[in-house]
C-alpha cells in the first residue's frame, strides 16, 4: 500500500518539522528562562542595595522579599570575622536555613558563596525542591553578596529562593503547543503523502478532529472529574451517588419510565392501528395531531396541566372542586410526559403496521380464522418488535426527560433534575452532577442497544417492493367505532391542552381572575432578546448540521477509510446520551484553557449541532444507500474533485433528508432546554428558560405568551419545510436509475 | 477531436480485497499485464465474478491496485485519481444525474473544464447531434428509454474529449434488437474518433463482433488474448473455447509426436492433428476441441462417431442437429440445410470432420 517514496517523503517532512519545531520550543524558552532569570538578578540586586545598616532591622527586612519576588524565601548571612566565613544569621522561612545547612558543603554552593565573596551575585547552578508556604516547589536559588558602604567589602551573604512556578506554566503552555502543532502537522502531512485523494483525509481529520473534541473529550473530562475529590483521584462522588439518597431519584426515573413507557406505547398502538389497519377516515387530521407533541415546546404541556389541574386550576378548583389531589408527582408526570411522547410510539408502530402486507391477513382469513383470531396470531405477532422499539425509545425519552419533571416532579425525585440541582444548587458539584447523569446513562444506554441489537434483528418486516394497495379490515364497525371515539378522547384533550395555553395568555390572572387582557403580551418585547438570539442560534445550527450530517453521511457509505466504524459510533453516542450529562460535561470541559467557551454562543451552537448530528447523519445514510453510486462516479469520472462531487451531486440528491435534517435541527434548537439550560448566559438567553423561569414565579400569563410565540415559529418552519420537499418528488422518483 | 490515441498498459496489475469479514484475502486481479494500442477497442471477456469490472474501475481509477502499475500513454497513473486521468466512463446503469437536465448532464464536463458558455452550448449540441437525441436537451433522463439514457450516457463521455472510453457493460440493460444497433453505434464512433477503448462483457457475441482485441478472464486471471478470430479459432483451454462459442469435446489419447503434430488416437481413428497449446508427452490424455459448423454428418459407419439423432431445431438460414452419442450429446450445425441431406429424428448417423478443423486440447475443464 504505502511507497517507499511516499514513506521517505513523508520521514523527511516529519524529521525537519520536529527539528524546527523542537527547536523554536527551545529558542522560546530558553529565551523565557534567560529573561525571567535577568529579571530575578535585577530585583535581586535592587533588594540587596535596601539592606538596612542595622542588624536587628534584618529579619523583617527579609519578610519583605516576597513582596517583591512573589513566593520568595531568604536566608541572611553574617560576615563571622572570628572564623572568616558566613554563618546564618536571620531567615524568613526556616526550609531555606535547613537546605543551607545540607547544601553548603557542595561544589555548586562553595562555587556561588566563593564568588559572593569577590561581591558578584550568582545563581547556583542547579535547582533545589523546597517547602515553601506549606506547598513543594522547585527554586532557583540566588546569593547575593550585601556591600558594605565602603564598595568593596561583603558585610553578609542574601541567599534567596526563587519559585520557578511563573516561569514553569509559561513553558508548559509553549509546550502544549509545541506538541499540538507537531501532531496536527504530522496528521496533515500523513494525509498529503499517503492519502490518493486528500480532501477526503482532511474532511475525515476534520471530522475526526470534531468529534474528539466535542464527543470524546467533555464525555472522558466529565467521567474523570466523577472521580476526583479536592483534586485527588476518589470514589467519594460515586459513593453518594449510589446511597440511598440518591438511589431513591434512580428508583423515581425508573419508575416514571416504566409508567409513561406503557402508557405511551399503548396509545400509540391504538391510534397506529386506526389509522394503518382499519377503514377510519380522518387519517391525516389524526396523524398530524398526533404528531403534534413531538414538535411542542418544552414546559407548554405541564404548563397547561397546571393552568388546568394545579392548585388553582381551571378544572381542578374552579369546576370540580376537587380540593387536595394534587397533580405534581408521579401520576401528574406520567401524564404530561405520555402525551408528550406517545407520538414516538405512534411514529414506530405504525411505521410497521405499514409495511406488514395485507395479503398475509387475507390468506389467514381465508384458512378460515376469524377476524379476531387473526389480529391475534398474525397481525400482532408481526408488530411486537415494533412495539418493544417504542416501549424503549419512550422509556428513554422519559428517563432523559428533563423539562416536565422541573415543573412537575413535586415530591418525586428524578435522576434528571436531581443533576441540575446538585449543579445549580449551594452544591455546586459539577463533578457530582455528572456522576447522577452517568447513573441516568445505565438504563437509557442498555435500553438504546437493546433496541438497536436485539429488537432490530427480530423484526418480521421486509420490503418487498410490491406495495399493497389493498386494505383487510380486520375489525367489525363497533370495535372500530369505540377504538375511534377512544382516539378522539385522547386526541381531542391533546388539542384542548394547546388552546389552554393560547387561553392562558390572554388572562389577566389565570385561577383567579379571568378577565380579557392583552397585557401579558408584553412578554414578547420584555423577551425580544432572548427571542431574538434562540432564533438566530437556531438558524445558525440548522445549515451546520445538516451540511455536517451530509457530508459525514457521504464519507461513511461512499468511501472507505481506517477508523470508520469507530467515527459513526462516536457520532451517533450524542443520540443515547441525556442532554442533563452532555450540558454538565460542557461545562466541565470548556470552561478553561485552551478552550474558553462557555458563555459564548458558539458553545450552544455547537451543543446543537452535535446533539442532532445523529438523525442528520442516518437520514443521510439511508438516503444515500438509495442513489446509485455510479451517479457520483461518473461524476468524478468527468473530473469533478470530492467537494465539487458533494456540492453538484450529492447535496442536490440527498435534498429532502438535507432539508429534513435541517428543520429537524432548527426544531430542536428552537425547543432544547436540558443541556442549553448549562450553557445560557446573559448574553445568549433561551426562550424555553424563560418560559421555565416565569412558571417557577407562577407568571403562568407570560408563560403561556412565549409558549404561543414558540409553537408559532415552529409551525411556521414546517408548514415552510413541507413546501420545499413538496416540488422534490420527480427527482426522488428518478434517483434510483438501477 | 483531433487527439493523439494513447495506449493503456497494465504492468503485473493485482487487486486484493478483504472479504466480508475482514479476515482473509479475496484476490480479485491476479498479476494482470496486458497493452491497448492506441485507437483499439479492447474487450475484457468472461463469467461474472472474473475481475473484469474491477480490471476496469482500477484503470479508471476507482480502485486502487494492490500491486503493479497502470500507464495511460507514457504516464503512470496508479496513484492518480478518477478526477484527474483523462478517462472517460460508461457504466452499466449509466450514472445520469437526475437532477440535471439532459443539457445540463452532457454539459457536467465542460462546466468543471471552465469552457465558456457559449462554447459549451455549441459543443452539447454537436454531441447530441452526434449519438442523435439534438431535440432531447431539456428533458429530464428519467423521462428518456432505456437507449436514449445510454445515448445520453456516451454523449456525455465523449464531449470531454477523453483519451480511453472504458465501457462498463453498457449494452446489459437494453432489449436484444437496440443492443444490436446501439453496438454498431459504439463501434462507429469510437472507429471515428480512433479513440482507445476498454469495453467490459459477458457476451461473446458483443466481443466478437466489436474488438479489435478480445482478453478472456477467469477467476481474476487473463486466460487468452487475441483477435476475435484468433480467440474463436484457435482457444488455448477448454474453458476459453467452451466461454467463446459452442463445441464438442471428443477424449483422445496421444501417440506419437510427428513434426510438428500428433498423431491421436480416437475411437479406434488414429488422426494426425496439429500441436496442443500446452506441452503434452506420449501416452497422455487429450480432448479435440470442434465448432458445431466444422462437424459434418454422414451415413451410418462412415464417420469417426456413431451416433442417432435426437433432435432437430431450425433457425432459417441453418439447422441445428442434437446427436445422441457414447460421448454425451453433440451439436452439429448443418449452414444452408435445403441443399444438404438432413436425418430425421431417431436416424442413426455419424459424425465427421476434417481433422485441420479440430484443435487439440488438455482435457482440463478449467
Amino acid at each position: 500500500m504505502f511507497r517507499k517514496k511516499q514513506l521517505i517523503h513523508f520521514i523527511l517532512a516529519a524529521v525537519i518539522f520536529i527539528t524546527a519545531d523542537i527547536w523554536i520550543y527551545h529558542t522560546l524558552t530558553s529565551s523565557f528562562d534567560k529573561y525571567v532569570q535577568q529579571r530575578d538578578f535585577n530585583e535581586i540586586s535592587l533588594f540587596v542595595q535596601t539592606a538596612p545598616q542595622k542588624e536587628e532591622n534584618i529579619p523583617s527586612w527579609l519578610n519583605e522579599v516576597s513582596s517583591i519576588i512573589p513566593g520568595a524565601a531568604s536566608l541572611y548571612l553574617s560576615y563571622d570575622f572570628d572564623s572568616g566565613s558566613f554563618v546564618p544569621f536571620a531567615s524568613s522561612d526556616d526550609n531555606i536555613t535547613l537546605l543551607y545547612e545540607q547544601q553548603r558543603d557542595s561544589e555548586e554552593f562553595k562555587k556561588a558563596m566563593e564568588s559572593a565573596y569577590y561581591l558578584e551575585t550568582e545563581q547556583i547552578s542547579r535547582q533545589y525542591t523546597l517547602t515553601l508556604n506549606g506547598q513543594k516547589v522547585r527554586t532557583g536559588v540566588f546569593v547575593a553578596p550585601i556591600i558594605a558602604e565602603n564598595g568593596y567589602e561583603a558585610t553578609g551573604t542574601l541567599i534567596i529562593a526563587v519559585p520557578e512556578s511563573t516561569s514553569s506554566s509559561y513553558g508548559r503552555l509553549i509546550g502544549t503547543f509545541a506538541l499540538l502543532s507537531a501532531i496536527a502537522f504530522m496528521l496533515i502531512a500523513w494525509v498529503v503523502s499517503f492519502s490518493r485523494d486528500p480532501v477526503t483525509g482532511f474532511m475525515v481529520l476534520a471530522l475526526f478532529i470534531i468529534v474528539g473534541i466535542f464527543v470524546a473529550f467533555p464525555l472522558i473530562e466529565a467521567l474523570r472529574l466523577s472521580f476526583m475529590t479536592d483534586g485527588e483521584f476518589s470514589f467519594d462522588k460515586w459513593a453518594l451517588a449510589l446511597s440511598p439518597s440518591y438511589i431513591v431519584a434512580l428508583w423515581g426515573s425508573l419508575r416514571l419510565g416504566v409508567s409513561t413507557a406503557t402508557a405511551s406505547t399503548i396509545i400509540g398502538f391504538l391510534i397506529a392501528f386506526l389509522v394503518e389497519r382499519t377503514s377510519f377516515k380522518q387519517k391525516r387530521t389524526v396523524s398530524t395531531l398526533a404528531t403534534m407533541p413531538v414538535i411542542s415546546p418544552p414546559f407548554s404541556l405541564s404548563l397547561s396541566i397546571i393552568l388546568l389541574f394545579g392548585n388553582n386550576g381551571l378544572i381542578s378548583k374552579q369546576l370540580l372542586n376537587m380540593g387536595n389531589t394534587s397533580i405534581y408527582g408521579l401520576g401528574g408526570l406520567t401524564l404530561v410526559q405520555t402525551i408528550s411522547m406517545f407520538p414516538i410510539a405512534f411514529l414506530t408502530i405504525s411505521g410497521v403496521l405499514r409495511q406488514i402486507d395485507s395479503t398475509v391477513e387475507d390468506a389467514s382469513l381465508d384458512l378460515n380464522a376469524s377476524r379476531w383470531q387473526t389480529f391475534k396470531s398474525i397481525t400482532f405477532p408481526l408488530t411486537v418488535p415494533g412495539i418493544l422499539s417504542a416501549w424503549m425509545l419512550v422509556f428513554t425519552n422519559s428517563l432523559a426527560d428533563f423539562a416536565n419533571p422541573l415543573l412537575l416532579s413535586g415530591n418525586l425525585r428524578v435522576l434528571s433534575t436531581e443533576a441540575y440541582m446538585m449543579v445549580t444548587g449551594r452544591m455546586n458539584d459539577l463533578g457530582g452532577g455528572a456522576v447522577l447523569s452517568f447513573l441516568l446513562l445505565l438504563p437509557t444506554v442498555s435500553a438504546f442497544l437493546v433496541q438497536r441489537f436485539w429488537v432490530s434483528k427480530k423484526s418480521f418486516v421486509t420490503v418487498t417492493g410490491k406495495p399493497s394497495t389493498t386494505l383487510t379490515e380486520l375489525t367489525t364497525a363497533p370495535v372500530r367505532r369505540i377504538l375511534t371515539a377512544v382516539a378522539w378522547i385522547i386526541l381531542g384533550f391533546i388539542l384542548m391542552l394547546y388552546l389552554t395555553i393560547i387561553a392562558g395568555a390572554f388572562v389577566k390572572n389565570w385561577g383567579i381572575d379571568y378577565t380579557f387582557t392583552l397585557a401579558n403580551w408584553k412578554a414578547i418585547p420584555d423577551s425580544w432578546d432572548s427571542i431574538v438570539s434562540t432564533l438566530l442560534l437556531a438558524l445558525i445550527s440548522a445549515p451546520v448540521a445538516g451540511i455536517i450530517a451530509m457530508a459525514a453521511a457521504m464519507l461513511i457509505v461512499r468511501k472507505k477509510f481506517p477508523g470508520k466504524k469507530f467515527l459513526e459510533v462516536l457520532m451517533m453516542t450524542p443520540y443515547a446520551i441525556p442532554g442533563t450529562l452532555i450540558g454538565i460535561a460542557y461545562v466541565i470541559a470548556f470552561n478553561k484553557q485552551p478552550l474558553i467557551l462557555v458563555g459564548t454562543g458558539a458553545i450552544i451552537v455547537i451543543n446543537y449541532v452535535i446533539r442532532e448530528l445523529p438523525v442528520g447523519l442516518e437520514n443521510g445514510i439511508t438516503a444515500l444507500h438509495q442513489i446509485d453510486p455510479s451517479i457520483e462516479e461518473s461524476a468524478q469520472d468527468l473530473g469533478a474533485d470530492v467537494p465539487t462531487v458533494f456540492k453538484t451531486i450529492v447535496l442536490p440528491l440527498v435534498r429532502p433528508a438535507f432539508l429534513s435534517s435541517m428543520t429537524y435541527t432548527f426544531v430542536r434548537a428552537m425547543t432544547a432546554v436540558s443541556a442549553i439550560i448549562f450553557l445560557i448566559s446573559a448574553r445568549w438567553y433561551h426562550l424555553t428558560i424563560k418560559i421555565l423561569s416565569y412558571s417557577e414565579n407562577l407568571r403562568f400569563g407570560l408563560a403561556s405568551v412565549l409558549c404561543t410565540v414558540l409553537i408559532a415559529i415552529v409551525l411556521g418552519v414546517f408548514a415552510l419545510m413541507n413546501l420545499l420537499v413538496k416540488d422534490d418528488k420527480l427527482t426522488r422518483k428518478t434517483i434510483s436509475t438501477r | 477531436m483531433d487527439k493523439k490515441s494513447v495506449s493503456v498498459t497494465l504492468e503485473n496489475v493485482t487487486k486484493r480485497f478483504k472479504d466480508v469479514k475482514g479476515k482473509s484475502d479475496v484476490i480479485a486481479v491476479k498479476d494482470a499485464r496486458f497493452i491497448v494500442e492506441g485507437g483499439d477497442l479492447v474487450t475484457l471477456l468472461g463469467p461474472s465474478g472474473c475481475g473484469k469490472t474491477t480490471t476496469l474501475r482500477m484503470v479508471a481509477g476507482f480502485e486502487l491496485p494492490t500491486e503493479g502499475k497502470i500507464f495511460i500513454g507514457d504516464s503512470d497513473v496508479t496513484f492518480l485519481p478518477p478526477n484527474k486521468r483523462d478517462t472517460a466512463t460508461m457504466f452499466q446503469s449509466y450514472g445520469l444525474f437526475p437532477h440535471m437536465s439532459v443539457f445540463d448532464n452532457v454539459a457536467y464536463g465542460l462546466k468543471l473544464r471552465k469552457v465558456d458558455s457559449d462554447e459549451i452550448k455549441k459543443r452539447v449540441q454537436e454531441s447530441l447531434d452526434l449519438v442523435g437525441l439534438s431535440t432531447y436537451g431539456d428533458r429530464a433522463p428519467g423521462k428518456l428509454s432505456g437507449g436514449q439514457q445510454q445515448r445520453v450516457a456516451l454523449a456525455r463521455s465523449l464531449i470531454v474529449t477523453p483519451s480511453v472510453l472504458l465501457l462498463d457493460e453498457p449494452l446489459s440493460n437494453l432489449d436484444a434488437l437496440l443492443r444490436e444497433q446501439m453496438r454498431v453505434e459504439i463501434r462507429r464512433i469510437q472507429k471515428s474518433l480512433s479513440i482507445t477503448a476498454i469495453y467490459v462483457t459477458h457476451d461473446r457475441v458483443e466481443a466478437m463482433s466489436l474488438s479489435d482485441r478480445v482478453i478472456v478472464m477467469k477467476d481474476g486471471e487473463i486466460r487468452q488474448m487475441g483477435a476475435p478470430d484468433e480467440i474463436y479459432e484457435k482457444p488455448n483451454s477448454r474453458f476459453v473455447a467452451g466461454f467463446v462459442g459452442k463445441a464438442a469435446f471428443f477424449p483422445v489419447t496421444l501417440k506419437e509426436k510427428r513434426d510438428d503434430k500428433w498423431i491421436c488416437l480416437f475411437n479406434k481413428h488414429e488422426l494426425v492433428v496439429s500441436r496442443p497449446p500446452v506441452e503434452m508427452k506420449e501416452g497422455d490424455k487429450g480432448v479435440l476441441m470442434a465448432r458445431p459448423e466444422s462437424l459434418r454428418l454422414e451415413e451410418k459407419g462412415k464417420g469417426y462417431i456413431e451416433g442417432t439423432v435426437r433432435m432437430n431445431v431450425y433457425l432459417g438460414n441453418s439447422l441445428e442437429s442434437f446427436i445422441q452419442t457414447p460421448f454425451g450429446e453433440v451439436l452439429v450445425q448443418i449452414d444452408d440445410p435445403h441443399s444438404k441431406k438432413v436425418f430425421a429424428e431417431g436416424e442413426a448417423v455419424s459424425i465427421s470432420f476434417s481433422v485441420d478443423r479440430v484443435r487439440l486440447l488438455h482435457p482440463d475443464e478449467n
